[in-house]
């Protein structure tokens, strides 16, 4: 099959994926979701296992891919409780997405990593994006509260 | 009537913490994908949810969540995720990561569509400014 084809497949149930994580979030709890979608990924693990094994990986590759796991299972957590306390799918989504801006700011400390110009500007352009995603009106002040006075 | 005061709301926290956390997942990744192909990090990423999940299971006393209609919308969280991430390597058999993973970067807006759609959210236009601003970022950090 086409490369296109499978790239379709990751847009489409990763997009999708954005919907049921507030879905989910809007009937049950942060934790409880983490634990539904770790089940939903072993369900899967019997296939990826047909595929390949781990037989060959070296014991700190093996101790970084399940620090990597848990880490990213303590994201879901974090997504999940954001969407909890009232965050929009089209906001959460789009603005957690941004996490490779994280990935790059990790690489250049620890990995020492030198930013190319475009990854500056993808840098810039994250910050922003952040900033204004996150730029929510605070709602106005009912009269009353406005003035205290007026009774 | 919306006032232009901004507030830092608690989600905006929780929404920090996923980049933080998420961020370091991207990092170790990187770290671990030098030798481990995608789907062995797959697997271990899997196993390595584990202790987390438990780890929640007990700081609840065993109470999970009983809605039959949430357990499934988080059941097909990870399938959808994890199935959609094998399609990713499906497509980097066949394509440079140059192109995939940018291209692949944009499932938000899909996201965003059936929020609209579906869940009838509307966004105000700077938090639309920033949506476009952030494919753009995610297009670009992804090549």
């Amino acid at each position: 099959m086409h490369w296109m084809v499978y790239a379709i497949v990751a847009i489409v149930l990763w997009g999708v994926n954005g919907l049921f994580m507030k879905l989910g979030t809007n009937r049950v709890s942060a934790r409880s979701m983490v634990i539904w979608v770790t089940v939903g990924f072993v369900v899967l693990l019997p296939w990826m296992w047909k595929l390949t094994t781990l037989t060959g990986l070296s014991r700190n590759v093996m101790i970084v891919g399940l620090i990597a796991g848990a880490v990213n299972g303590l994201g879901n957590w974090a997504v999940f409780a954001c969407l909890e306390k009232g965050a929009k799918a089209s906001v959460a989504i789009p603005l957690t997405a941004l996490y490779p801006l994280c990935t790059v700011a990790l690489a250049t400390i620890f990995l020492k990593e030198r930013p190319t110009a475009l990854q500056w500007l993808g840098i810039a352009l994250a910050v922003a994006a952040g900033a204004m995603l996150s730029y929510e009106p605070a709602p106005a002040q009912s009269t009353e509260e406005q003035l205290p006075c007026a009774q | 009537m919306p006032t232009d005061r901004w507030h830092f709301p608690i989600w905006l926290w929780y929404a920090l913490l996923g980049v933080f956390f998420w961020g370091l997942w991207g990092f170790l990744s990187k770290i671990g994908s030098d030798t481990a192909s995608p789907m062995q990090m797959q697997i271990l990423f899997t196993l390595g949810m584990l202790p987390v999940a438990l780890g929640m299971f007990i700081q609840m006393r065993g109470k999970l969540d009983r809605d039959r209609i949430g357990i499934t919308y988080g059941l097909l969280c990870g399938i959808a995720t994890g199935v959609g991430t094998l399609g990713y390597f499906a497509a980097l058999h066949g394509q440079n990561a140059s192109v995939v993973t940018p291209l692949t970067g944009v499932f938000p807006v899909l996201t965003v569509i059936l929020a609209f759609v579906i869940l009838r959210e509307r966004l105000n236009k700077v938090q639309m400014g920033g949506m476009l601003l952030a494919l753009a970022s995610i297009v670009i950090l992804s090549i």
